[in-house]
């Protein structure tokens, strides 16, 4: 090992959707952590600096520690002798490893879903019903000139959006950054991000579908009730002005966060969003995107997207991918105790699913891949402690708004990654079913 | 013919099979050595069920808690399915005639995409009855779905043709994006009813907070809903008389789309 730090140019954050490519990180001469983090925000600091490689077994059966090859098979055998097995998470690995997973999910006659089913799926979704009028963050960044966050607050969930991609950002047509766009934000209360707002909406909770419908009828110049000012909190007169200056502007943008996707009427409040962007092109040019969450669930939309034919929520039981968000979603399989057994990978279902959900999860043999230990593992028939994507672990991310990057480690970590380990696992479940891998189209 | 369920799946069982177009004409055993899909395991019917008896007048009744059971009835056009005990989802998707009857509650999605024949559940519903599966725009094309307890969200979602009744409440976006149709709530309707509608009526004998997409037309008499309720009456919903008799005002919308469908509210 050499006496002098290593330092990495251009390292990739992977924390959140945003996923910054112009990290620099400093690593120590033993290669054990990261001093320095230079350009990442504090969430990017914390993910980077707080990372080392802890002394955890790399695979425990039944809460005792056995080698990866027994764990492999231990976790083989489960897949194979189940008859609805579950495949979930997904949104914090490489899509190399995300693309094993789908395998496995299509060579067991599985059930597949990620994250998504929990945040952005009511998007995924309104995709699919209505259709997306889309750009990058790099097109954005050097053109929108009218940018409106919804149900959203980067400032503390995504805090380099504003300088990187869309608000205070200089582009090709925005020389002057924030002075040269208009910025609006929709919220049921003021938040960190609504400070930065030229006009800020603050609505009555629960009433995002009313606002976003009337302001459709009025740049289409339909019938419009005088009750939204009474239903949303806000008066035909500011959302006449607001959508007049939308109509009018050269490049709209609209993000939009869980504050719209996870309230009451979900895949029908992305949707009007999406139409109201789509409304709007008959005026000027105007794009909707979703502020994604975790480092590659945009990733995992793809990959399950690519191999399947629809994002997330989809089962293989009957031997052919089949959609159908609350039939195949993870959290409504497990809910109505459907599921007999399930394989976590990043992903901590065991703290934050419904109280039905989590009573299935200990009845039934689960198995998990991540870093730490979590909830869920200390569940878990078979849990494996794998390397993390980004910092330990080379590979391919998608950023939110479906950019691919590829990740430049810091240093190696004693750990298998995911992808090792799903690999391992889907060789074994085809020997032990007398499957040819070559035969099926969405093999790795 | 009489299906009893003797051993409660695991995980869910699609029994697309126990349909009165499929069975007709087969044996008990013919009927019990059909394929079921128990999760990715295909098992034989007598796995689940047993059979008994033979098919008259194309009359299949299935007796247990079928909760987990899906997609019987599936694509039916003829014959009849009584159900006693509660039933999963799907129930009757794809059917074009015949009639089921279920004789406790329903799962997610009865009548997706049907286009005729009848569905009646004397207790409650699930999400999407006489919806359209996700990523199409058509729902249910034709027949009638009577639902006499409460039923959840996205009822009639993209419907064309054909009635559905609930005899209690519904949930949000009744009657989303419907096409044409005619969709009664005698309970409350929830949030956002008709979000999207082109045409078709939405009926409910109770008040409702409509979208400010949706305009106050008249109030008034509608001749043709007496015909409905006394049809109502006769299959079993509890319709009381001042329903028949009594005014109701139109709200015509959604004003983003044609503005050509209705939503009649009992008007006290």
């Amino acid at each position: 090992m050499s006496e002098e730090s290593k330092v990495i140019k251009n390292a990739v954050c992977t924390f959140c959707g945003c996923v910054c490519d112009d990290i620099e990180l400093t690593v120590d001469p033993a290669g054990k952590h990261i001093t320095k983090a230079n350009n990442a925000c504090v969430l990017g600091k914390a993910w980077f600096l707080e990372h080392k490689v802890e002394d955890y077994p790399v695979a425990l059966i039944d809460g005792k520690e056995a080698s990866l090859k027994d764990a492999v098979e231990a976790a083989a055998q489960i897949f194979v002798s189940a008859k609805f097995p579950a495949i979930y998470g997904l949104s914090d690995t490489t899509c190399e490893a995300q693309k094993e997973a789908v395998a496995i999910a299509d060579y067991v006659n599985g059930n597949i879903d990620t994250t998504t089913s929990v945040c952005h799926g009511p998007t995924g979704m309104a995709f699919q019903g209505v259709g997306e009028s889309t750009a990058s963050l790099g097109e954005i960044k050097n053109r929108a000139d009218f940018v409106m966050y919804w149900g959203g607050n980067p400032a503390e969930a995504h805090p380099r959006h504003f300088e990187r991609y869309a608000v205070t950002a200089k582009g090709a047509n925005t020389p002057n950054g924030k002075d040269d766009r208009h910025v609006a934000m929709v919220d049921i209360r003021p938040t960190p991000s609504s400070l930065i707002a030229d006009t800020f909406l603050q609505i009555k909770p629960g009433s995002d579908f009313e606002l976003l419908w009337a302001m459709r009828a009025l740049v289409k110049d339909a019938a419009l009730d005088d009750s939204v000012e009474e239903r949303t909190g806000i008066s035909k007169a500011v959302l006449e002005e607001l959508v007049e200056r939308m109509k009018n502007c050269q490049f709209g943008v609209i993000f939009f966060g869980m504050g719209l996707t996870m309230t009451r009427g979900r895949h029908f409040n992305a949707g009007a969003l999406l139409e109201l962007a789509t409304d709007l092109n008959q005026y000027t040019h105007f794009v909707a995107l979703p502020t994604r969450g975790h480092g590659n669930v945009t990733g995992a939309d793809n990959v399950v997207s690519w191999q399947t034919g629809f994002p997330f929520g989809v089962n293989f039981n009957r031997g052919y991918p089949r959609f159908n968000p609350g039939e195949y979603t993870t959290s409504d399989i497990l809910g109505r105790g459907e599921a007999d057994a399930l394989c976590v990978i990043a992903s901590d279902p065991a703290s934050n699913f419904s109280a039905k959900a989590i009573e299935h999860i200990k009845k039934i043999p689960v198995i998990t891949l991540d870093p730490k230990p979590t909830v869920t593992s200390s569940l878990a028939k078979v849990a494996f402690t794998t390397a993390t994507y980004g910092i330990n672990v080379p590979g391919t991310v998608y950023r939110m708004d479906n950019v691919a990057l590829s990740l430049r480690p810091a240093f190696d970590s004693p750990f298998p990654s995911d992808q090792m380990v799903l690999k391992a696992i889907k060789e074994r479940v085809c020997e032990l079913r007398g499957l040819n891998q070559t035969t099926k189209t969405t093999a790795a | 013919m009489k299906l009893v369920l003797h051993t409660q799946p695991e995980v869910p069982l699609e029994a697309e099979v126990i349909s009165p177009d499929f069975l007709n004409g087969k044996t008990a055993d013919e009927v019990a050595a059909l394929t079921l899909f128990h999760g990715n395991n295909e098992v034989p019917l007598s796995e689940f069920f047993d059979v008994s008896g033979e098919i008259e007048n194309a009359h299949i009744e299935v007796e247990g808690d079928l909760t987990k059971v899906k997609l019987l009835g599936h694509k039916m056009s003829d014959g009849s399915l009584t159900i006693k005990g509660s039933v999963g989802a799907h129930l009757g998707a794809e059917m074009t005639g015949g009639e089921i009857l279920v004789e406790g509650n329903a799962g997610d999605w009865i009548g997706r995409e049907m286009s005729g024949g009848r569905i009646i559940i004397k207790g409650d519903a699930g999400h999407l009855v006489g919806s359209a599966v996700r990523g199409s725009a058509t729902g249910m094309l034709g027949g009638e779905i009577i639902i006499q307890g409460n039923a959840r969200n996205e009822v009639g979602n993209g419907m064309r043709r054909g009635l559905i009744a609930i005899g209690g409440d519904s949930g949000d976006f009744t009657g989303v994006n419907m096409k044409a149709g005619t969709i009664f709530v005698l309970g409350k309707l929830g949030q956002r009813p008709g979000a999207g509608m082109i045409r078709g009526s939405i009926i409910s004998t109770q008040s409702a907070e409509l979208l400010p997409t949706f305009t106050y037309n008249t109030t008034f008499q509608p001749s043709f809903l007496r015909n409905y309720m006394i049809y109502f009456r006769k299959l079993g919903l509890d319709i009381r008389k001042e329903y028949i008799d009594g005014e109701y005002q139109r709200w015509s919308g959604d004003s983003l789309e044609l503005n050509k469908g209705e939503i009649l509210l009992y008007a006290d």
